[in-house]
């Protein structure tokens, strides 16, 4: 069975929590929040295990926290050293292979099927990685052992903390079954909204639903729902080396809630990621929206296109409608992001009411030309 | 409220409305369905605040009254009883019993004052028209409505009444389903009502072969009256792009098809594309079609159809699931498909005032 593939996902618990209680033994065994001060507005980024008991979560407003667990200790994140810990962290996982997947400063994704013979089983596997995380760095993780990376993630969340959870290819359809569709990776707010205005609950529905149902629900989405539900994903690990995204992103001098700053950064950045898609001659069909606030929560928002584009304005209109839907009103920003993905050859299908799509892409043309020819700041686009 | 009724009956009744039952936890009382006894009848009403519908159903009435109970529930109650013969009695703390052979269950309700009325279409104007009309067109063009989230005009279907005329439109922006009905409208009947696409599916649901329907309709909402079965929506807000604009005015080539013929060769074809390429490609010479796809990865796949074609040759790409879409709902055996060139839009007609518009997709 040597093509059976073995994914991990390293789930770091409470991460900024964990540390600073790591780093203060005073704060030990205590409620702890990172964020903002309960008396000011701003959220909880992290919360630690004892703060959890009080009904504090992470992206709870500070006030809220501070009403729920009035003696709990706040304190503002400390990025930079999250982020050198992160590192030290992933340097773990970069031993025991090269398959390795960072998805956020305390999430990774590896593939250990190559390496299995030698170190042994998955699970072997993750115990070691556990202990290293544990011996080195003082700090706790939950891992997922699954066949692939929807289930290796689910797993990861359903132990923790501390926890290692095994989801095999016999017992997948078993604890699929009663979860939530909301778990389903790619079912937002609003699709679940849609899925359970139609008496689909459960990943379990969505299974016995089948395609055909669900395509009048979902429409193009159905197939791949569909799959996540009976386990199946194909998705690999993708290694820095096989990076499947372009994107730019900005952190401003000033956190700014101005509307107009955020527009411009968008569409320069926006405008940056087409040229590159163009020069790669590929298309993204997946437009990612990465905002982080004043408290240093960091949200992500995402979308997928019928059809892929490497056109300025189709990336600028789909990121900033995902900034709008976020309502962020006059909540600070310290960084804004673009992010694209899945590639595909650059739109093939043709649109009825945008006639002008060769006419853009002329204009694309003309621009990387001018700009091969006077540099990057030589023209481009303006938000009025 | 007493009721006695044919578990059947009750079952059809719960089944025209239940769809429409709201699961947001926010307001719970939209998880249940209204029922309400008077001299003139029992109704079932369910609404999740942008859709509603009253059904009327079969049931004798011993004693007035109205209630509220989770739908789903008793649905599945009902469904699983042994006997035909079921009595509802509800007493004033809305719990309802429910007595059939040897089986009996309580259930709570929530009282009837608590329940959102459906909407009065006050000032509206109305049309009458079959039902079954109403359903084939519906048929024959909701397929094309888009699911984008953010194309949300068009996640739904305009039916745009004009000089006499009733014209249903739906589109994603890549592809039009288009029926036109000559219609008798009362003088000055003028409208562009938007349909959202739960609206759609619950009438395509409840509309019957036989019977009319009255349109009842005001600036932001609309009602379907079905022989006494009522769905009132809210209208999709915003405005409808100019559907008109893309239809193309006159094909160079009017190519006539056998659709199912047609539609079994696309879908072979169609085994053969893949994420990464998602096209077929037609290509038309001398009496003569062939339809190709391949993706690199996967494999390929040709198939040749003899048609009458005298025409230039014409090499077009498509997204054969957009091809095979009206195929499919279409009854006609005959198809004529239009033809300009690879990069303008093709156009499926029939011998019914139906039309498609089709953008290609660039091949390489």
């Amino acid at each position: 069975m040597s093509d059976e593939r073995w994914i991990l996902h390293v789930d770091m618990d409470a991460f900024y929590a964990a540390i600073e209680q790591r780093d203060h033994p005073a704060y030990r065994g205590k409620p702890l929040m990172v964020g903002s001060p309960p008396d000011r507005r701003g959220i909880i980024a992290t919360c630690s295990y004892e703060a959890r008991k009080f009904g504090v979560h992470s992206a709870m407003p500070s006030r809220t926290a501070g009403k729920l667990c009035p003696h709990g200790i706040f304190v503002p994140p400390d990025m930079k050293k999250y982020s050198s810990e992160s590192k030290l962290i992933m340097a773990i996982l970069g031993d025991f292979t090269p398959q390795l997947e960072p998805i956020s400063v305390d999430e990774a994704f590896l593939d250990v099927s190559s390496v299995r013979n030698l170190l042994g089983d998955a699970v072997n596997i993750a115990r070691r990685i556990k202990e290293r995380i544990h011996r080195e760095r003082n700090l706790t993780a939950s891992i997922g052992v699954a066949p692939n990376k929807f289930l290796a993630k689910l797993a990861s969340d359903l132990e923790k903390p501390d926890g290692l959870t095994v989801i095999t290819d016999e017992n997948k359809l078993a604890i699929l079954a009663p979860l939530s569709v909301g778990k389903l990776w790619g079912v937002g707010e609003v699709t679940r909204q849609r899925l359970e205005s139609h008496g689909l609950k459960t990943i379990g529905d969505i299974r016995k639903a089948g395609v055909p149902s669900l395509r009048s629900l979902l429409g193009n989405q159905a197939e791949h729902l569909h799959q996540l539900s009976l386990g199946n994903d194909a998705r690999e690990v993708e290694t820095e080396s096989n990076a499947k995204s372009i994107g730019s992103e900005n952190t401003f001098d000033v956190d700014t809630a101005d509307e107009k700053t955020l527009r411009k950064t968008l569409l320069e950045q926006a405008d940056e990621i087409a040229s590159e898609l163009r020069s790669e001659n590929t298309a993204a069909r997946t437009i990612t929206l990465k905002l982080r606030y004043s408290d240093f929560t960091t949200i992500t928002r995402r979308i997928t296109l019928d059809s892929p584009t490497q056109d300025d304005v189709t990336i600028y209109d789909r990121a900033l409608a995902l900034f709008h839907a976020e309502k962020t009103g006059d909540k600070k920003i310290r960084l804004i992001g673009i992010s694209t993905s899945g590639f595909a050859p650059p739109a093939s299908q043709l649109d009825l009411f945008d006639t002008s799509s060769e006419k853009k892409q002329r204009l694309a043309k003309a621009v990387d030309t001018i700009r091969a020819k006077h540099g990057t700041k030589s023209i481009g686009r303006t938000v009025e | 409220m007493k009721l006695r009724f044919a578990k059947e009956k009750f079952l059809d009744g719960l089944q025209q409305v239940q769809n429409v039952v709201s699961t947001r936890s926010t307001l719970p009382i939209l998880s249940n369905v209204l029922i309400r006894a008077q001299k003139g009848g029992v109704t079932m009403t369910t609404t999740d605040l942008d859709v509603g519908v009253r059904c009327p159903i079969d049931a004798e009435v011993v004693r007035e009254g109205a209630v509220t109970l989770p739908a789903r529930r008793l649905f599945t109650i009902v469904r699983e009883l042994a006997h035909s013969d079921v009595e509802l009695d509800v007493d004033d703390k809305n719990v309802a019993s429910i007595q059939s052979g040897g089986s009996h269950f309580k259930i709570v309700g929530l009282p009837e004052g608590d329940f959102p009325q459906l909407p009065k279409l006050s000032g509206a104007k109305s049309f009458t028209m079959e039902q079954k009309t109403l359903k084939d067109a519906l048929k024959k063009t909701s397929y094309a409505m888009s699911n984008d989230e953010t194309r949300f005009v068009l996640n739904g279907i305009l039916l745009s009444l004009k000089d006499d005329k009733l014209v249903v439109v739906a589109t994603d922006g890549r592809r039009l389903g288009l029926v036109e009905l000559d219609m008798d409208l009362p003088k000055d009947t003028k409208g562009e009502l938007l349909l959202p696409s739960k609206t759609v599916s619950e009438v395509q649901r409840l509309l019957k072969d036989k019977g009319s329907v009255t349109v009842h309709f005001t600036e932001n909402q609309i009602s379907f009256d079905m022989d006494g079965t009522l769905l009132v929506s809210k209208q999709v807000e915003g405005v409808y792009p100019n559907y008109r604009q893309v239809i193309p005015p006159e094909a160079k080539e009017r190519i006539s098809l056998e659709r199912e013929t047609f539609h079994q060769a696309l879908r072979r074809a169609s085994l053969l594309v893949s994420e990464k390429n998602n096209a077929v490609k037609l290509h038309f010479t001398k009496n003569n079609l062939a339809i190709t796809a391949n993706s690199p990865d996967v494999g390929e796949s040709r198939e040749s159809l003899a048609i009458n074609y005298k025409g230039p040759e014409i090499a077009i790409g498509f997204n054969p699931a957009f091809l095979m879409d009206p195929l499919r709902n279409l009854e006609n055996d005959e198809i004529f498909f239009e033809l300009t060139d690879d990069l303008s839009p093709g156009v499926i007609k029939i011998n019914a005032p139906f039309l498609y518009v089709i953008m290609p997709m660039r091949v390489g």
